[in-house]
């Protein structure tokens, strides 16, 4: 194995949710290690922003609304068509709401599995189906520790974090022979947007719970970045299948 | 949202038996209002009704009337 400060040189990769929080430190860093990365995220103006901050050559932003596994999956064949082949894609793309099991209703708990599993799902088999014969590939999710671990008030959200474990595990044994490999991170709680409005949500008393679960403190989007890029990347070529836990000790109590 | 319908969610809400609440009804005085009540609230107040109040003023509120005002009903 060599390593290059550029280990993504040449390699054009997808990544999800890059208009903010952990999606956007991840696209930030596969760009400074070479990659092309095309942005994909609900806000066309904040990729298109994005991208130009990074520089033409290194980023494009592909605005993205998707609901379903074959939206998804039609998505992939679209951007290939337009950009080349991907060598790899890492999902961060999420919603989160906390909602007490008396308030949960279908529409919600659908939306929230279609978001956490149709969609990473329809990304995989799209990615599979246009990814050239015999060359390597990689996808990464981005999960959370409350995949692992419950949380009140957020059954809906663990349930689907949980159900992402499945995905990647049984799609990894499943493409392995393709040369494809699927792993996910699971993130404890970092400073972003998406806590930012997560946190509006709870009292002062609560957010403090949170935070003090956290024997090293809260994590930084750039924390789970790297170990998104360590598990894309050939430093990870014998690792399929698994959950790497970015927590700052959150699941070790 | 009409005050009567707003009555019905917030009794399922706290599990509370059908045409028990009024506005002049005591938050603390109902057996389900507590910290999961006051999530549930937030998630009503976004889905239902389009607000995003913070958990500081919906405990702040002590009968159904003040909520109502919080929620702009």
């Amino acid at each position: 194995m060599t390593h290059s400060p550029l280990p993504f040189q040449g390699q054009t990769i997808l990544v999800t949710g890059a208009s903010s929080g952990i999606g956007r430190a991840v696209a930030r860093l596969l760009a400074h290690q070479g990659a092309r990365v095309l942005l994909g995220g609900r806000d066309a103006e904040r990729l298109e922003m994005e991208a130009k901050a990074l520089g033409p050559e290194r980023a494009v932003g592909v605005p993205m609304d998707l609901v379903d596994l074959d939206g998804a999956c039609q998505w992939v064949g679209e951007l290939v068509q337009i950009h080349g082949p991907l060598s790899g894609i890492v999902h961060s793309a999420g919603i989160r709401s906390g909602v007490p099991i008396r308030m949960l209703k279908q529409a919600g708990m659908t939306r929230m599995m279609a978001i956490h599993v149709d969609v990473p799902l329809g990304l995989i088999k799209g990615f599979r189906q246009r990814r050239p014969g015999g060359l390597p590939g990689a996808i990464v999710l981005i999960s959370s520790v409350l995949g692992l671990v419950g949380s009140p008030s957020e059954v809906a959200y663990c349930a689907a974090k949980a159900a992402m474990g499945g995905v990647v595990r049984s799609a990894a044994l499943e493409l392995a022979a393709e040369g494809i490999r699927v792993n996910a991170v699971a993130p404890g709680f970092v400073e972003s947007e998406m806590l930012s409005a997560f946190r509006k949500t709870l009292t002062e008393e609560q957010f403090a719970q949170i935070v003090a679960r956290h024997p090293l403190g809260l994590g930084r989007p750039e924390d789970v970045a790297q170990a998104a890029a360590f598990l894309l990347g050939d430093t990870a070529r014998w690792i399929t299948g698994t959950t790497l836990v970015v927590d700052g000790g959150y699941i070790a109590q | 949202m009409e005050k009567t319908e707003f009555l019905r969610n917030l009794e399922d809400l706290i599990e509370a038996n059908p045409g028990s609440l009024t506005e002049k009804s005591v938050l603390a005085d109902a057996a389900g209002w507590n910290s999961m009540a006051v999530m549930g609230f937030i998630a009503f107040a976004d889905e239902d009704l389009g607000i995003a109040p913070a958990p500081k003023a919906i405990m702040a509120c002590r009968t159904v009337a003040d909520l109502m005002a919080l929620a702009g009903i």
